[in-house]
């Protein structure tokens, strides 16, 4: 496979790998470390990649098995306090960009355990089926579906308790 | 849309039951109509789903290194595999090749030499031993002169 024609193949979910990833690491640079990480192990085993039916779904898998193995060793090692300092600046940058409800979804979403985050990414944000998700993910359906329906019922509830105070 | 229609939809989104069409109707409630009152509240959920997907990284990436190292690791261990092939393959050819007759031929050729080596030695003992005669032939001439 020549270069070019794996970049025409790689950039199309290009952005959708960096928001997935942006998703579970927090971090913008982290993120953007991540997809050039997955960019070059899928550039080594180009000869699969054509193999598989849906490059595409292959790619997020992979980058989503990066982010959860850089999140464990990120964790096992003393870099909280690095991480923190991360999300702040983070918050800030949303803070300007939007308004405060939608910055409060995003912070919400941070809580979210690894998992329902990512299906809550791959589902609300990129609008993937349910099937594919379940591939994506190594699951089944209806374990996607419960993960689901869990991180939204946590948002919401998140939402409405901070828009009841906002009221009150 | 009709109100009543979206909290039904809203409902089902929070049980994991909606379809792909049906969250599309959703966002684009919430993101592009006037909102009910009583909704509101949901409101920046879904704006911020909407943001979410807007979102891109703006560093180049890259792919530079890998393909190049391993092309020239590859082209290394062939060269050295020739090298090595060319060696024993000279070494190999340039060995004189003979044949089981001629091998023998060459093992009768050595023994023979030796044995007229052998031959010539002694020879050249019973020569030495000749010049006694001629010693004698000269002191014999002196006497019966």
């Amino acid at each position: 496979m020549e270069k070019t024609e794996f970049i025409t193949l790689v950039m199309p979910f290009k952005d959708k790998l960096y928001r997935l990833a942006k998703r579970i690491l927090v971090s913008k640079d982290e993120a953007e470390d991540a997809v050039q990480e997955v960019f070059l192990k899928l550039w080594k085993g180009k000869q699969n990649i054509a193999n598989y039916k849906n490059p595409e779904a292959f790619a997020i898998t992979m980058t989503k098995n990066y982010c959860l193995d850089r999140l464990k060793s990120k964790q096992a090692s003393n870099l909280k306090i690095v991480h923190s300092n991360y999300q702040t600046s983070e918050n800030v940058e949303k803070n300007i960009e939007a308004n405060d409800g939608v910055a409060m979804v995003f912070r919400i979403m941070e809580t979210l355990p690894e998992q329902q985050r990512i299906v809550l990414q791959l589902r609300d944000v990129e609008q993937f089926e349910f099937s594919e998700i379940a591939k994506i993910l190594e699951s089944n359906e209806t374990a996607v579906r419960v993960a689901l329906s869990r991180a939204r019922k946590t948002v919401r509830d998140a939402m409405i308790k901070n828009y009841n105070y906002g009221i009150g | 849309m009709e109100l009543g229609k979206i909290k039904q939809l809203l409902d089902a989104y929070f049980e994991g039951n909606t379809s792909l069409a049906d969250e599309k109707i959703l966002k684009d409630y919430f993101n592009n109509e006037t909102v009910a009152e009583e909704l509101l509240q949901y409101q920046p959920i879904f704006m911020g789903l909407k943001a979410a997907k807007a979102e891109q990284s703006t560093r180049v990436f890259s792919l530079g290194e890998p393909e190049t190292k391993t092309i020239k690791g590859w082209w290394y261990s062939v060269a050295a595999a020739l090298v090595v092939a060319f060696g024993i393959g000279t070494l190999y050819f340039t060995q004189p090749q003979y044949t089981q007759e001629e091998k023998e031929a060459l093992a009768a050729f050595e023994k023979s030499k030796e044995a007229m080596l052998l031959l010539s030695e002694n020879l050249n003992k019973g020569a030495e031993r000749l010049t006694f005669v001629e010693q004698f032939e000269t002191s014999k001439d002196k006497v019966f002169e």
